[in-house]
């Protein structure tokens, strides 16, 4: 009875949090889910997609009972086994990096909220109506003002402390149960990121309901480094769209430059067309060390954590101006603007300042000051040739490159005048510096470098938000059919096998009239390239979210606008419920929609929760070969797993025997194998047999170019019937099919996992 | 004996079980002939790398051909070798193959009953290490081997970081000897 009571309170109190009384939409199962309530949803995904630990560590150290050695059958001094422990560690790097993304929504919300009021209406202009998928299908609320947002905020907050407890010693005992937390954990980072943008969006005034987005300077090259320059580092605009608020109030815009790096870069560039986007983090360290910047401001995330070091070798100024990083520097907060700015031009002193007013003013003061003084002089063919001349190819620098090459060799051939193996090597290098700290000989491998690096400028697309209600109405009928053939969004950092693969990608799909869709950094490095006409991928293709388009949502924070789209796919176009109703719109878009998400150089824990969150709505991620360090993929086996699915019409469970999508988190080693895989993890079961003919066209068509001719060896599990063989290919299709003994079987009407599990929800709730 | 530090610093070993490392090609061949079903997986970096003349793909089939392993191309491996006129007994990729090894009722690519030995070649070392690690730990129903340059702590039998390709390349050539001599 007590537990009826309880329970009773608790929804009163989420109803009253999501206003349920409006009703915009009946509120579904699941409002305010907590751990348990998606947990058979994630159970039925890890069932087909089992997690595949790949352990980087035999051992645990998380509590002074360690180290517990878990190799063979070794259990921890808790109790806990190996693979138990990974899936404990991928939940903490999903909550780390959740923690990241929702932490700098609250932070921008707070501020935002000061600036505007609580009551500030969410407006994302005449094209987007259903402005927060997210925050609508998990949390259950219709966010109309900032201040409704806080509510959402809350609540992801509330969650990521009770799945944090979990990881403590001694606690959850299955690794599948961790992974259903680490799954709940990326969910709730997708609803953290949207409200930031939301946020972002409106409180800053960001372009909405376009597409045609202003084309920005990209690349060092693009800086003017004759006037004093400010540089911005991390992913949180409040900073820098202060500093332009005062330059812009002090008619000092046009003297000064404002550029950025990583995604600052791109929030920046959404607030001014102004601003210059210098580059992705990879090229974080060697625009710093080029001295470049006259002031650097430090926000959050993705920020070297050896800033102030690397701004003293450089003679650059450092102000940090959020608390997440402070780098032991003394807060001048409350200190004089005259005094801290006397300090830091005369005693070279670095500040935190929280206040971003002040930070702002001192940052345009000091860098007004002292870039004048300053030396900003790219080194040249010959400086460098002397500089490598005392390289004895050790081999030191290419045993710590992250990246596995042997930059030395490069160095070797600088000596000999030689450029082009650095300037090959440069598209592989990811910036980590460490080469140059290992050398023995203390040879500056990075300055070395700059004469490998483009002088070229580039552009990129300013990110435009969340995709148009109108365009999900134009989409929605043909990416469901499949006669679009996939949405491809490459997302993420720049930890690459090589920069260069990223480009191709997008050329690839884009040309065979996939949507693309980018953000982050990797939305800057599609930029950093362009074809014989000298044109980028944002001026090859329309920026529209439609078939051939090419669409930069903006930041990593912008990642939510991806899987909102998916998640408007079924309620725009499907007319199915949103309101908590996560499972419908997991399974719809898991079944229906051929989205896939290409995290081709992700390094961070961010990146980790972004994956996590598409896995749990449904979208498949592959990933580049360094993310095999994340420790966990979700893999099938395809002719060995459940493809049972129900078919909703005909009330009957039907086993397909077509592994699609056949992996959740999947990597792969070359971007050859990642252009065969895009395509094949685009296949739904509900394609249309048109659609699944144009799928299945791309996917051999892709196959043969870069595998090397033949048939995909899998290629009958995704034949239901003949008309699904793509024309061009009918005979040879046929031909393997008979040798193979395969046998037609029908398409299912109405694919969904609900029915095949044990769930609240019924099956009538997937019928559109 | 003292840790082996592989060639690749990110690839060091935190823990305590380590691969043996051996030299002697006459001991890597007679492991090989020993195990009942050996697996050769062929990684993309095969195509990327000569000794000599000769791309490493080429020894790598010399030593399927001369001991009777069967193939697993993963990536693109498979382009290559169809230039050589070698069809790959099986095309699996790197995770998926060693998904399927770690099951010990799979039936391996001859269906002939799970491997009991793989041996690998031509993986990146990050992602080589992280897949020698999944076996290590949940695959204790097989043994790994590599044949790159480099020590892999997380096989059961590995090479050492050989200094020099010479000694690669000697050590590679026989191996093949080696093998066709037990053959
Ligand atoms: S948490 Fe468990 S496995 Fe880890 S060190 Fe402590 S007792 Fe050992
Ligand atoms: S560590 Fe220094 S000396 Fe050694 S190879 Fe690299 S650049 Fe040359
Ligand atoms: S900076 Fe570049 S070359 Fe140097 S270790 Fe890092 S990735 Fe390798």
């Amino acid at each position: 009875m007590a537990q009826v009571k309880e329970i009773t309170r608790k929804l009163e109190e989420i109803r009253e949090k999501i206003k349920a009384e409006i009703a915009w939409e009946p509120v579904g199962p699941t409002p305010m889910p907590e751990i348990p309530d998606l947990r058979n949803w994630d159970m039925r995904l890890l069932k087909t997609y089992a997690p595949f630990y790949a352990p980087f560590c035999d051992l645990c150290c998380f509590c002074t009972y360690g180290k517990c050695d878990l190799t063979e059958t070794r259990r921890g001094g808790c109790g806990i086994d190996i693979a138990t422990q990974q899936a404990r560690w991928v939940l903490l790097t999903c909550l780390m990096g959740c923690s990241a993304h929702s932490a700098h929504a609250g932070h921008i919300l707070e501020f935002l909220i000061d600036k505007h009021g609580p009551d500030k209406k969410i407006d994302l202009g005449g094209s987007i109506s259903i402005e927060a998928p997210h925050i609508r299908t998990v949390v259950g609320l219709k966010p109309e003002t900032l201040g409704d947002l806080s509510k959402a905020i809350e609540y992801v907050y509330k969650e990521i402390t009770h799945l944090l407890d979990s990881t403590n010693m001694g606690q959850e005992g299955s690794y599948l149960d961790y992974e259903s937390k680490a799954l709940h954990a990326g969910m709730l980072d997708h609803v953290g990121m949207e409200v930031a943008d939301i946020a972002q969006i409106v409180g800053f005034n960001y372009p909405t309901s376009v597409a045609d987005t202003p084309l920005i300077d990209l690349g060092w090259a693009a800086v003017d480094k004759s006037k004093p320059v400010i540089l911005f580092v991390g992913h949180n605009p409040a900073t820098s769209t202060v500093v332009i608020d005062y330059l812009r109030e002090n008619n000092l815009y046009d003297q000064v430059e404002v550029c950025g790096v990583c995604c600052t870069a791109l929030e920046t560039s959404r607030y001014s067309d102004r601003a210059k986007v210098v580059g992705p983090f990879s090229r974080q360290l060697f625009f710093i060390r080029s001295g470049i910047a006259d002031v650097i401001m430090t926000d959050e995330q993705c920020v070297r954590t050896d800033m102030p070091i690397e701004a003293s070798k450089a003679g650059s100024a450092l102000i940090a101006t959020l608390d997440k990083a402070m780098y032991g520097l003394e807060d001048a907060s409350e200190m004089d603007t005259a005094e801290i700015v006397r300090q830091m031009v005369e005693d070279k002193k670095h500040f935190a300042i929280l206040d971003s007013r002040k930070a702002a003013e001192v940052a345009a003061k000091v860098a007004i000051e002292i870039a004048p003084q300053r030396r900003k002089e790219w080194l040249t063919e010959a400086e460098a040739k002397e500089l490598a001349t005392k390289c004895n190819v050790c081999g030191m620098c290419e045993q710590v490159c992250p990246n596995l090459f042997n930059i030395g060799a490069g160095i070797a051939e600088v000596a000999k005048g030689n450029f082009d193996l650095i300037r090959e090597q440069f598209n592989l290098c990811i910036g980590c510096g460490k080469c140059e700290a290992e050398c023995p000989r203390k040879i500056p491998i990075f300055k070395i470098m700059q004469t490998a690096a483009s002088m070229e400028k580039w552009k990129v697309r300013a990110g435009r938000g969340p995709i148009m209600d109108t365009e999900i109405r134009t989409v929605g009928a043909p990416i469901t059919l499949g006669t679009i053939p996939g949405v491809v969004a490459l997302v993420g950092c720049t930890n690459y096998p090589d920069i260069r693969d990223i480009a191709e990608m997008v050329d690839e799909f884009a040309r065979r009239k996939y949507i693309v869709v980018v953000s982050g950094c990797t939305s800057m490095v599609a930029g950093m390239w362009k074809d014989a006409d000298g044109k980028t991928v944002y001026e090859k293709y329309p920026p529209a979210f439609d078939m051939g388009g090419v669409v930069n949502v903006g930041s990593c924070v912008a990642n939510s606008h991806i899987t909102g789209a998916a998640i408007k796919i079924a309620n725009i176009f499907a007319a199915l419920p949103l309101r908590a109703n996560y499972e419908v719109m997991a399974d719809y878009v898991l079944n229906r929609v051929g989205a896939v998400g290409v995290a081709w150089g992700v390094y961070s824990q961010k990146a980790a929760a972004i994956g996590t969150g598409c896995n749990r709505l449904g979208i498949p991620v592959i990933l580049g070969p360094h993310s095999s360090k994340y420790r966990r993929l979700y893999l099938s086996r395809k002719e060995e797993d459940d493809w049972r699915v129900m078919d909703a019409r005909k009330r009957e469970i039907v086993d397909t025997g077509e592994p699609s999508p056949e992996h959740l988190a999947y990597v792969c080693e070359t971007k050859e194998k990642a252009m065969v895989m895009i395509p094949k993890l685009c296949i739904r079961k509900n394609d249309t047999p048109q659609g699944r003919a144009i799928k299945l066209n791309h996917y051999i068509s892709l196959h043969k170019k870069y595998m090397g001719g033949g048939l995909p060896e899998d290629i009958h599990l995704f034949v239901r019937r003949d008309p699904d063989i793509p024309l061009v290919y009918k005979k040879e299709v046929r031909e393997y099919l008979q040798k193979i003994g395969w046998k037609p079987r029908e398409p299912v009407g109405l694919p969904t996992l609900i029915g095949t599990y044990p769930s609240k929800v019924p099956v009538d709730a997937v019928i559109h | 004996m003292s840790a082996v530090i592989p060639y690749h610093r990110v690839n060091v070993l935190t823990g305590i079980k380590s691969a043996r490392l051996i030299e002697d090609a006459q001991e890597y061949a007679g492991l090989i002939q020993k195990a009942k079903r050996p697996l050769l997986v062929l990684g993309p970096l095969l195509l990327k790398h000569s000794l000599g003349d000769k791309l490493v793909l080429e020894y790598a089939l010399e030593i399927a051909k001369a001991a009777n392993i069967p193939t697993c191309a993963t990536a693109q491996v498979r382009a290559k070798m169809g230039e050589l006129g070698v069809t790959p007994d099986s095309f699996y990729d790197v995770v998926e193959i060693i998904n399927a090894l770690k099951d010990p009722n799979w039936q391996g690519v001859k269906k002939e009953g799970n491997h009991d030995l793989v041996i690998f070649f031509g993986i990146r070392s990050d992602l080589g290490e992280q897949g020698l690690s999944v076996l290590k730990h949940f695959a204790p129903h097989l043994k790994t081997m590599t044949l790159c340059k480099y020590y892999f702590p997380n096989a059961n039998y590995s090479l050492p970081n050989f200094r020099k390709d010479e000694q690669w390349k000697a050590f590679l050539e026989s191996l093949i000897d080696n093998l066709k001599k037990g053959a």
